[in-house]
């Protein structure tokens, strides 16, 4: 029993490792606070659901859904080209309303707030992943996978000028790099996990609906990728441990589940609040939040 | 077959009225929020997240003082109004004064605002439950019929009410010693603090009048519409969005952007079903910061 609970903890960190590692890659080094992260995570969750509904294989859903993801990140990114600061975090988070408004209203093809159920779980290695355990080792094999391709992506000579064009993007431009295409490149990586996180969580949990993808399902990540620190992948992964299991004693303090939800919302805010005052910089960050 | 052509058409006005007037009282609210928003915005200089969560919850506060705790009712909406004043007041001295005062950037102000909301959101919940309230003032008056659209009184003074207010905050803004400090402090603070305006005074007033804009808002709310703790962000955004399509920082923008959104949003689920409401707002937002980022009359705005 207890390790039953253990395991669905492991399973939610490495779904949430990899949705904060790629909102890490937007923010830490794209240098966009992207408050709409979270519509990645849905488009790859619903865009999962539906192919995975047509009997195809577990690693095409995935990865189609993955880049289903990423072409909205590319479009977006590419739409507010112009924007900065402020404005660019409205927007993104506004995409994520917009993105919600489809999941709820598009009901021929999510099945609007009734949500989506019996998504089934995929064979791994030739064992079928009904078993939490092996789910775990899935998981933590794609987060493997996802975390050193993106921390490849950065310690590359290609993150060294996401990093150029993050800092001062008008010397990067005049030292000949296409300045704008590094940012689309980026934006859509970072979408890309977001949607290979969204399969994972639908496939895992089997039952996907509107209400996992709003503003508030993004506020722990956005915590996580802040507490870590920006530019620092370990601060990411440290942090993804603690927010994850941090609020848990809650469920055993004998609340009513109506009052757990929003106490852990107002420990997560009374965190974030308190990190933005002691530790701007997050415990591990290479950068401060402009 | 003349007679179907001109029931036809009798419905088409029926809906086109009616659609019309619900334009309007959502245009008279959002007026509100936009205004008090645009204040706080054009002084401080950075995004207010929790002004939504201070609307949602000083309707929280007029539902439990007049439906709960049955007080009189233009008590209850002084009450309502000071209330309201207070907890920006407060949310500006506890979280973003000493955040400023460590230099923090106006992303981090605004992620703080943010926090605060959810803060907000999850208070209410945990007071007042998640199920919706909905405050039954003069319900029992018959609507006055416009050509077979319905509009209450109480929609009626709703209008009237917001754009009398308004003229106020303007006459405010315009002609009295606080309202052109406040103007100076969002055109150039440095300047402003060298003439002997001190800023951080400017700041909290700032947040105290815009807040008190949201209080009144507030209650317009929660008599014309229900009440949901999760409000408050879509309605920040409606705020922003009506304050950017006028033209941030001035009055008589914010009036006719929150109209303007009024009526895009009222006529635009003519075609969509009604949950794309919201959406059409984002994309409206998202329109105006692209092609015109300084609003429908192009005000120039010095950032």
């Amino acid at each position: 029993m207890v390790s039953t609970y253990f395991i669905h903890l492991l399973i939610l960190i490495g779904i949430y490792g990899i949705l904060a590692v790629s909102l890490q890659l937007a923010v830490g080094f794209g240098g966009f606070l992207n408050l709409g992260h979270i519509a990645y995570y849905g488009i790859g969750a619903y865009t999962f659901t539906l192919l995975s509904k047509h009997e195809i294989n577990f690693w095409l859903c995935l990865l189609l859904a993955g880049i289903f993801s990423a072409f909205f990140g590319w479009l977006l990114a590419a739409a507010v080209r112009k924007l900065k600061g402020d404005y660019l975090a409205l927007v993104t988070l506004g995409f994520s309303f917009v993105v919600y408004a489809v999941f709820q209203n598009w009901t021929w093809l999510t099945n609007g707030p009734l949500g989506i159920s019996g998504i089934t779980r995929p064979n791994f290695l030739g064992f079928s992943t009904n078993n939490n355990n092996i789910y775990f080792i899935l998981v933590f094999f794609i987060f493997l996978i996802s975390y050193f391709f993106i921390y490849r992506v950065v310690t590359s000579p290609f993150g060294k000028v996401v990093e150029a064009v993050r800092d001062d993007e008008l010397s990067a431009k005049s030292l000949g790099k296409r300045t704008f295409k590094i940012k689309l490149i980026t934006f859509s990586t970072s979408a890309f996990f977001a949607g290979v996180a969204g399969s994972l969580y639908a496939s895992y949990i089997t039952y996907i609906d509107p209400s996992s993808f709003t503003l508030a399902g993004i506020i722990p990540v956005i915590l996580i990728v802040i507490i870590g620190g920006l530019g620092s992948f370990h601060g990411t992964l440290l942090a993804t441990f603690f927010i994850i299991l941090l609020p848990e004693p809650l469920r055993f303090m004998g609340f009513s589940s109506s009052i757990v939800g929003p106490a852990r919302q107002i420990i997560y805010a009374i965190i974030l609040l308190a990190t933005l005052y002691y530790k701007p910089k997050g415990f591990y960050g290479k950068l401060d939040l402009e | 077959m003349y007679i179907a052509f001109y029931y036809g058409n009798m419905i088409f006005m029926n809906i086109f009225l009616q659609l019309l007037i619900n334009s309007l009282i959502a245009g008279a609210i959002y007026s509100l929020i936009a205004c008090g928003f645009s204040l706080i915005y054009s002084t401080n200089k950075f995004i207010h997240f929790a002004h939504g969560g201070v609307i949602i919850f000083s309707s929280y506060i007029f539902y439990t003082l007049f439906s709960l705790l049955h007080f009189e009712f233009y008590l209850s909406c002084i009450l309502t109004v000071i209330f309201a004043g207070l907890f920006g007041y407060s949310i500006n001295l506890i979280i973003y004064t000493p955040l400023r005062k460590k230099k923090a950037s106006s992303l981090i102000l605004l992620v703080a605002g943010l926090g605060v909301l959810i803060l907000t959101e999850s208070l209410s919940l945990i007071f007042w439950g998640a199920d919706v309230k909905t405050i039954n003032y003069i319900d029992n008056i018959q609507g006055l019929s416009i050509f077979g659209a319905i509009i209450t009184p109480l929609q009626l003074i709703i209008i009237i009410f917001s754009l009398v207010f308004l003229i106020f905050f303007y006459l405010l803004m315009k002609k009295t010693r606080l309202g052109k400090a406040m103007r100076a402090v969002s055109d150039n603070a440095n300047v402003a603090e060298i003439v002997g305006i001190s800023t951080t005074k400017i700041y909290s007033k700032a947040f105290i009048i815009g807040s008190i804009v949201a209080g009144v808002a507030s209650i317009l709310i929660s008599l014309e519409q229900n009440i949901e703790s999760t409000l408050g962000t879509s309605l920040m955004i409606k705020g922003f969005t009506a304050a950017v399509i006028g033209g941030l920082g001035s009055v008589p923008g914010a009036i006719l952007g929150a109209y303007f959104l009024g009526l895009t949003e009222n006529f635009g689920i003519w075609y969509l079903p009604s949950g794309y409401k919201d959406a059409i707002a984002f994309i409206l937002l998202f329109l105006f910061l692209l092609f015109r980022p300084n609003g429908i009359l192009g005000i120039k705005y010095n950032s």
